[in-house]
């Protein structure tokens, strides 16, 4: 027994690239996947971490010293980096709680749907990420597994009621009948649904409204993150008072940056496929005959005009609200790519009014920054758990999408009281 | 020997959704011997590759018209009439 035990505690201790991976070949092997699969998908998974972590070096190495230098040159103190959910969802799946949560989160979803609890059955296992997040936070807290998961199955619950509520709304707006959406990071702002109507009441605002377009055509570069690498890397290399030769050259890292995170989440996305795949026929066998709608990747509301428009004006408009508001530390980057999800819901009910759109977007984008300068020591310390090389001294990391998030700050506060 | 299709996988961000098409469209063209060009994008990049794509599947909802055929894969994400999308891309690739 004592032998058994000794080896789950050095399997433990093996780091979290080396745990998920092990995780993820089992479920492979307990979803009915032949070995030689099931073993791809793990290794997969931990090339990809490798890759991120290689990223998110290659940004905090670059982008940290500019952001230091800015804050002594110009009391601009934006030293909390913006990493992006792609970084948060590594960071998150590296976490020592993370192997519980496919397993969990089917088994809520299940009992949810069973007990006439929820109408979403939601297959969009890749967002579950959200949930170990959440979980990931506590447990770094806390230290208590059981905490943790009780923390990730309250934001699972959260997700799956906002998903019923808003799933008219995406069926009708976005003419998506029998899909709704409980991706955490757009059902966090479910409550700008409300912004929005009291908008639609307000004299003088409630008939304004804008053509997307007009509006794809003027800021339709803030689309494409290799732009916003490079110009947002050139910006804060002349702001912190790099020579002209550095400035380059921070500008081509960010680029870099923007283009290549993406990439390495593609593999950490390739390797948890096939248990993705399997989760989802799980879920179809048992409850795809009832009257159910399936819960979807948010992704798939953002091609409507109105959101991608909504998005495009909300990029300047982030970075902008970073420099002005008091208090805030985060300086915005990964995230900035992320900003249509945040908007989803909101242009839904603003049945794609542009204005009210970003009216309401700016003040949850606003409240989203300041708690994510707040829980930046957590981030960063879950982060340095996760064996990501951490700069010396005062840059901290954290995240709009995730480490913004409205929800899981209220769940993690609860929890952080107590602790 | 004929140039590549290209073929455009779009969805909201250009990374999760996407990546499940991608893989399905690879996996069939090798099954199929076709040599595709598949540029996995996100839906706003759309507009970049007007002049040279042969085909846009995406899991995002679109509202544009294009010069080339649109097929809608959300089917790939609810695992319900897959292979009728499937069939249908291989129809437009095959053309």
């Amino acid at each position: 027994m004592e032998a058994f035990v000794d080896i789950v505690q050095g399997f433990l201790g093996l780091g979290a690239t080396v745990i998920l991976p092990v995780v993820i070949f089992l479920l492979g092997l307990a979803f009915g996947q032949k070995p030689g699969k099931a073993f791809r998908s793990g290794l997969t998974l931990g090339v990809a971490f490798v890759g991120i972590f290689l990223v998110v070096d290659l940004l905090v190495n670059n982008l940290g010293p500019a952001a230091q230098g800015m804050v002594e040159r110009l009391g601009v103190s934006l030293n909390v980096i913006d990493v992006g959910w792609p970084a948060s969802s590594s960071i998150a799946w590296a976490s020592t709680v993370a192997a519980f949560i496919i397993p969990l989160g089917l088994l809520v979803n299940a009992i949810m749907l069973i007990t006439k609890t929820t109408k979403c059955m939601n297959v969009d296992i890749w967002n579950y990420w959200h949930y170990t997040f959440t979980a990931a936070m506590i447990y770094a807290v806390s230290g208590s597994i059981v905490q943790s998961l009780i923390g990730a199955v309250l934001f699972q619950i959260v997700c799956l009621k906002v998903a019923d509520w808003t799933a008219p709304m995406v069926q009708d707006f976005y003419e998506m009948p029998g899909v709704s959406v409980a991706t955490g990071s757009t059902i966090s702002y479910a409550p700008g649904i409300w912004l929005v109507k009291l908008l639609q009441k307000t004299p003088g605002i409630k008939n304004l409204n804008a053509d997307p377009d007009s509006i794809q055509k003027r800021f339709g570069i803030f689309g494409e993150s290799i732009f916003i690498g490079l110009a947002l890397g050139i910006v804060i290399g002349i702001l912190a008072g790099f020579g002209i030769g550095e400035v380059i050259e921070i500008g081509m890292a960010m680029a870099a940056v923007m283009v290549l995170m993406p990439r390495m989440v593609k593999i950490l996305m390739e390797g948890l496929m096939p248990v993705s795949e399997s989760a989802r026929e799980w879920l179809n066998k048992r409850f795809g005959e009832s009257d159910i709608t399936i819960g979807l990747d948010a992704a798939v509301l953002l091609g409507h005009p109105s959101v991608i428009a909504t998005a495009l004006i909300l990029v300047p408009v982030t970075v902008l609200l970073a420099v002005i508001l008091p208090g805030n530390a985060l300086l915005p980057f990964g995230d900035l790519a992320t900003i249509p999800f945040i908007v989803a819901f909101i242009v839904g009910a603003a049945r794609g009014n542009i204005v009210h759109s970003v009216i309401v977007g700016t003040i949850l984008i606003a409240v989203s920054l300041y708690v994510a300068t707040d829980v930046a020591p957590v981030m960063t310390q879950m982060a340095q758990n996760a064996n990501f090389d951490m700069p010396e001294g005062s840059t901290q990391i954290s995240s709009i999408d995730q480490g913004g998030n409205i929800v899981n700050y209220v769940i993690f506060k609860i929890f952080d009281i107590f602790n | 020997m004929s140039k590549p299709k290209q073929v455009l996988v779009a969805c909201g961000a250009g990374i999760a959704t996407s990546t499940v098409v991608n893989n399905a469209i690879e996996e069939m063209a090798k099954e199929n011997n076709l040599k595709l060009d598949v540029k996995q994008i996100k839906i706003a990049e759309v507009g970049g590759y007007e002049d040279s794509a042969d085909l846009l599947v995406t899991t995002a909802m679109t509202k544009k018209e294009y010069r080339f055929p649109v097929i809608n894969a959300r089917s790939f994400l609810t695992g319900i009439g897959m292979e009728d999308t499937k069939k249908q891309i291989l129809d437009e690739l095959m053309k």
